[in-house]
Formats: structure tokens, C-alpha cells, sequence
């Protein structure tokens, strides 16, 4: 009878090495794996110029005139500015003409690109805070919370136009 | 004297109880598991030294898989046929995995887009990761290349800054 009721009890597992397996594999994640997420400025580029295309002719009245020189030195229609007084400027110019203003960007090839990054970013700040101001107005709602499709419409209301020159070929980006 | 039963309760006490760890790969589990979901396999080898500007309007970038990434630093090229020489620090550019010249770019994208789907071709998306301190002059030859293989959504990779 005592024999018996030995048999029924069921060995434990020896289970000690199983946290061992798991801290190794805990490690092989760590070492394999990067916690960095890539944030940054989604642009969009212009297609590539056609042959013989005509460019078009805008008017000079409604034209920013941004450049950067060799010194990194940012200058917003002739005149030496800062990137705050740039932004000021695209606004004041946006709401002028909304639809039909130009943001003419020019970089020297000895710029660095942090001076032209700082300027994009200006750029896309000025079209954001209109952006946000239309969508607060409008939908009384912040932009980022707005429907796929009502982006689209305050997209559409303040439209980004920008034009860039890589190697004095003029192209568009929107 | 003692009476004998306190005797044996005193033997019994030096034995050091066993400690349960039973639970112990449960926790160190939920750690790993916490691990692979926040943390993203890394892709590449970078074999350039960069330092991404920071800026005010940047968006975090859908994870999704048609991502070409383009590094733009310095690389050290220390030996040329095993003299020493003086380090070297020239402006590289990186594709993905490999070391490219800009020239090189529009036929690397066009071999990458026929690997993948229409769809996933046409939401391509070039994450263009530059050194603060990179020249214009390269950055926009890389933007060309681009533009030619019509490569034409770029993300400029930067580094928030809090308000």
C-alpha cells in the first residue's frame, strides 16, 4: 500500500535552467535589436524637369526669395533674417496669396545641412501653425486629431509651395 | 536539559529552505517580450559617423517596409594598400548596407523598387539620415539621384526638440 501511493506522486520538474534560457535570450534581443525611432521631416520632391519644359512664370510680387550662403548665412529676399523673422515672412506671405505664392529655396553647395534643415523646418512650421489656426477655426479641433480627409481639405486650403533649385535646375516641391 | 522535542525542532530549523523560483522565467519573459515589442531589429550596419540635426516639426515615420535608408557622414578610411597614413575623415555616402556614390544611387533604387510590390514601389520612402556639418553640394547630389529614379518621398531624419 505505501508502495503504491509512491508511485502516484508525479516528479517535479527540475525547472531552474529555464530562467537561465530566457535571460539569454533576453540578452540576444538587447544586443540584436535598436530602440531608436526614425523621426523626421517627410518631404516631398518635385518629378524630375522634362526636357525643353518651359518654366512657368510667376509673379515676382508673390515670391519668397529664400537662400543660404557658404557661411550658412540665411537670407529671406536680399535681406540678412533670422529663422524666426523667415517664418514670420512665408506666414505674412501665405496669407497674401494663398494659393499663389512662391517659396523660392536656394542653397550654396558649401552650406551645411543642418543651416538648410533649420530653414526646411521653418518653412513647414510657418504652413503648420496656418494649418493649425484653419483647423482650430474650422473644425475646433487640433490638426493632428482632424479626419484623414479634412487633412486633405486644410491641405488643400494652405498649400505647400515650395520651390527648390538642386544645381540651378528649378524644380517644384508641393 | 532540554526536553528532547525541542531538540529536534532545533535540527529542523538549520535546514535552509529552498527558495521558489518558479515564477522567475515568467518575469524575465514579460521582459523580453516588453523587449521585442518596443524595440525594432536593426537593419544595417552604419559605417559612417553622423549626427542628425534637430528640429521643431519633425513626425515619426510609419514603420512601414518600403524604407530605404541613406546616410550621409564622415568615414574614416585609414589604410590604402596597407601604408599607414594619416586618418582620413571624407564625406560618404551610405545605401541601406553599402557604401555608394551618388552616381550610383538611381540604378541601387530601381533594383530595390523591382523587388517590391506596385504598391509598396509607389510608397517608397527615402529616409535621407545626413551629418549636421554635411555639405549642401553632396546632399542635393544625393536629392538628384533621387529625383531621377524618381524616388520622390524623403524624409529628412532629425531629432525632436521640445518646446
Amino acid at each position: 500500500m505505501f508502495c503504491k501511493r509512491y508511485r502516484q506522486q508525479i516528479p517535479e520538474l527540475n525547472t531552474t535552467s529555464t530562467a537561465d534560457i530566457s535571460f539569454m535570450l533576453l540578452i540576444f534581443f538587447l544586443v540584436t535589436s535598436s530602440m531608436d525611432t526614425d523621426k523626421g521631416l517627410l518631404r516631398q520632391l518635385a518629378p524630375p524637369p522634362i526636357e525643353h519644359q518651359q518654366p512657368q512664370d510667376v509673379n515676382k510680387d508673390f515670391v519668397v526669395q529664400v537662400a543660404l550662403d557658404a557661411n550658412d548665412q540665411l537670407t529671406c529676399d536680399g535681406k540678412a533674417v533670422t529663422l524666426q523673422e523667415l517664418q514670420e515672412a512665408v506666414t505674412a506671405m501665405v496669407q497674401v496669396n494663398r494659393t499663389g505664392h512662391v517659396v523660392s529655396v536656394e542653397a550654396d553647395r558649401a552650406t551645411t545641412y543642418e543651416a538648410y534643415f533649420r530653414m526646411q523646418d521653418a518653412i513647414v512650421g510657418a504652413y503648420h501653425s496656418l494649418r493649425e489656426h484653419y483647423s482650430q477655426q474650422h473644425y475646433g479641433r487640433p490638426y493632428h486629431r482632424l479626419s484623414g480627409d479634412e487633412r486633405a481639405i486644410v491641405n488643400d486650403y494652405y498649400p505647400q509651395r515650395i520651390s527648390e533649385s538642386l544645381h540651378s535646375q528649378k524644380g517644384g516641391a508641393r | 536539559m532540554r526536553p528532547m522535542r525541542s531538540m529536534f525542532h532545533d535540527r529542523r530549523r538549520h535546514d535552509v529552505p529552498s527558495l521558489n523560483v518558479a515564477s522567475m522565467p515568467d518575469l524575465i519573459f514579460t521582459v523580453l517580450f516588453f523587449f521585442m515589442i518596443v524595440t525594432h531589429m536593426r537593419s544595417d550596419e552604419v559605417k559612417v559617423r553622423l549626427e542628425v540635426p534637430a528640429g521643431s516639426e519633425v513626425k515619426k515615420l510609419m514603420g512601414h517596409p518600403a524604407i530605404v535608408n541613406i546616410y550621409i557622414g564622415r568615414s574614416e578610411r585609414s589604410e590604402v594598400r596597407g601604408e599607414r597614413i594619416p586618418k582620413v575623415q571624407e564625406w560618404t555616402v551610405q545605401l541601406n548596407g553599402e557604401i555608394v556614390t551618388p552616381a550610383e544611387i538611381p540604378a541601387r533604387i530601381s533594383e530595390i523598387k523591382g523587388k517590391l510590390s506596385p504598391e509598396n514601389a509607389e510608397r517608397l520612402t527615402v529616409s535621407l539620415r545626413a551629418d549636421r556639418r554635411a555639405p549642401m553640394g553632396l546632399v542635393s547630389d544625393v536629392k538628384q539621384a533621387l529625383q531621377q529614379s524618381y524616388a520622390l518621398k524623403i524624409n529628412y531624419s532629425a531629432t525632436e526638440i521640445n518646446p
